[in-house]
């Protein structure tokens, strides 16, 4: 249930950028909503609802890309399964170190995507996306992030009973 | 759980990247998120339009203060009047382009930007239903857009030119040299491909469509090259295009019928 209201929350942000994008245009950075509720669940829920929720969410921005190819899903659960890693080792549940997660996870989000789409690009040539706007764009999520956080709390609010069981 | 990994990424890497026929999941996602996008679109613009009168009143105010509450009554009129202006003005101009076209050309309100940096596409409100289909070429007034790369019931997705992924068969209209306009990937500009060096390209040239990608008709400008590059080794230049449409800040697309190779007609040299 928390999975579905979180996955309908990441399918309204995404339906708000989208139409916020288009007010700026293709060369405004971008805000990572998905990645920063991606980072929330590895955070907060169960690792195997976490990781559909965050396969769910993958799944849509893959469908928002107009070219579903199976990329993002992918990426969302990785993603997922790194913070959950890396929140064992470092504070993820207060907001400000949220904020980080989602700003960390947003970087090896875009790092990761580019290297996936640079290999699969027919010329292969460093064209396929610039990485230039990376930093902004992580900044940017994890603001986005520090505020979604009341928001996300109250949907999930729950500890994380199962730590170390994320393999 | 590496199920959820493993065979997204192997259906990601089997494909190349190109994206797959939109199944009953992705028409379902998109029969609720494009009737939102729409609706959205309509609000943002309605309170862009609220905060555009709200400054205009301000300095009405501070101008005439005794006047405040008539002048507001005018200014938001004037605020409609306004909008509704430009867009007629749009709307004609295009109206006449679909008149000087196909009559099979379907006009679309754009409903949002894709938001994911890797891949530069929007939403149109125009979908199969309305005729749409996949490898449509997507025109404004001014130029080329892109094609149309995913159509469902009511809405469809525009891959535009600047993608990475797109390819678009060009002629520079002064001197008939051939290439292909591949999108640079940073959200501004594209390439010019497969020009060689010693080929005769400047900077304000405009580029055509070649009508050689069997996507695009003939002569439809795309914009103009801003910068050439001769390397010293190779075979080819590198020139730089200017896109001769806002792509980012367009809102209303025409949708062209699929070419027909005996619809092509030979592009009209600059004068």
């Amino acid at each position: 249930m928390k999975g579905a209201l979180l996955t309908a929350l990441a399918l309204v942000l995404l339906s708000i950028e989208a139409v916020l994008v288009r007010t700026f245009g293709f060369e405004v950075t971008r805000i990572d909503v998905t990645v920063a509720i991606i980072v929330f669940v590895a955070v907060r829920a169960k690792t195997i609802e976490g990781a559909l929720t965050s396969f769910a969410i993958g799944y849509l921005v893959d469908v928002f890309t107009g070219r579903p190819s199976g990329l993002y899903p992918a990426l969302a659960v990785l993603v997922f399964l790194l913070a959950r890693a890396a929140a064992q080792l470092l504070d993820g549940k207060s907001r400000l170190g949220y904020a980080l997660f989602a700003a960390s996870a947003t970087v090896g989000h875009s790092l990761v995507a580019f290297l996936l789409m640079w290999l699969t690009s027919k010329d292969a040539d460093g064209r396929v996306l610039s990485l230039s706007a990376a930093p902004a764009q992580a900044l940017l999520t994890g603001v986005v992030a520090a505020l979604l956080f009341p928001l996300l709390s109250k949907i999930e609010p729950g500890e994380r009973v199962d730590v170390g069981r994320y393999a | 759980m590496a199920a959820l990994i493993i065979v997204p990424l192997i259906s990601f890497l089997s494909r190349g990247g190109r994206g797959r026929e939109p199944n009953f999941i992705d028409r379902a996602v998109l029969a609720v998120s494009s009737p939102l996008q729409s609706a959205l679109t309509a609000v943002f613009s309605g309170v862009g339009s609220t905060v555009q009168g709200y400054v205009a009143l301000r300095g009405a105010h501070e101008e005439a203060g005794v006047c405040r509450a008539q002048l507001a009554e005018a200014q938001a009129e004037l605020n409609t009047l306004t909008e509704a202006k430009a867009e007629n003005a749009r709307l004609r101009e295009a109206l006449g382009f679909t008149e000087s076209s196909s009559a099979l050309s379907v006009m679309a309100r754009v409903i949002g930007l894709n938001a994911s940096p890797q891949f530069q596409s929007f939403r149109i409100d125009r979908g199969e239903d309305q005729g749409v289909r996949v490898g449509m070429p997507v025109v404004t007034p001014r130029g080329v857009v892109g094609q149309v790369v995913r159509a469902v019931a009511g809405s469809a997705d525009v891959m535009v030119m600047l993608d990475p992924k797109s390819r678009i068969g060009a002629l520079v209209q002064r001197t008939r040299v051939r290439g292909t306009v591949v999108g640079a990937g940073d959200g501004q500009k594209m390439l010019l491909d497969f020009v060689r060096r010693e080929d005769d390209i400047s900077d304000g040239d405009v580029v055509v469509t070649a009508g050689t990608d069997g996507v695009f008709p003939r002569g439809l400008v795309i914009g103009s090259v801003k910068g050439v590059s001769r390397p010293t080794v190779g075979l080819f230049l590198i020139g730089q295009v200017e896109p001769a449409v806002d792509l980012g800040r367009v809102e209303e697309v025409l949708v062209l019928p699929a070419v027909e190779l005996s619809a092509m007609r030979a592009p009209e040299p600059r004068r």
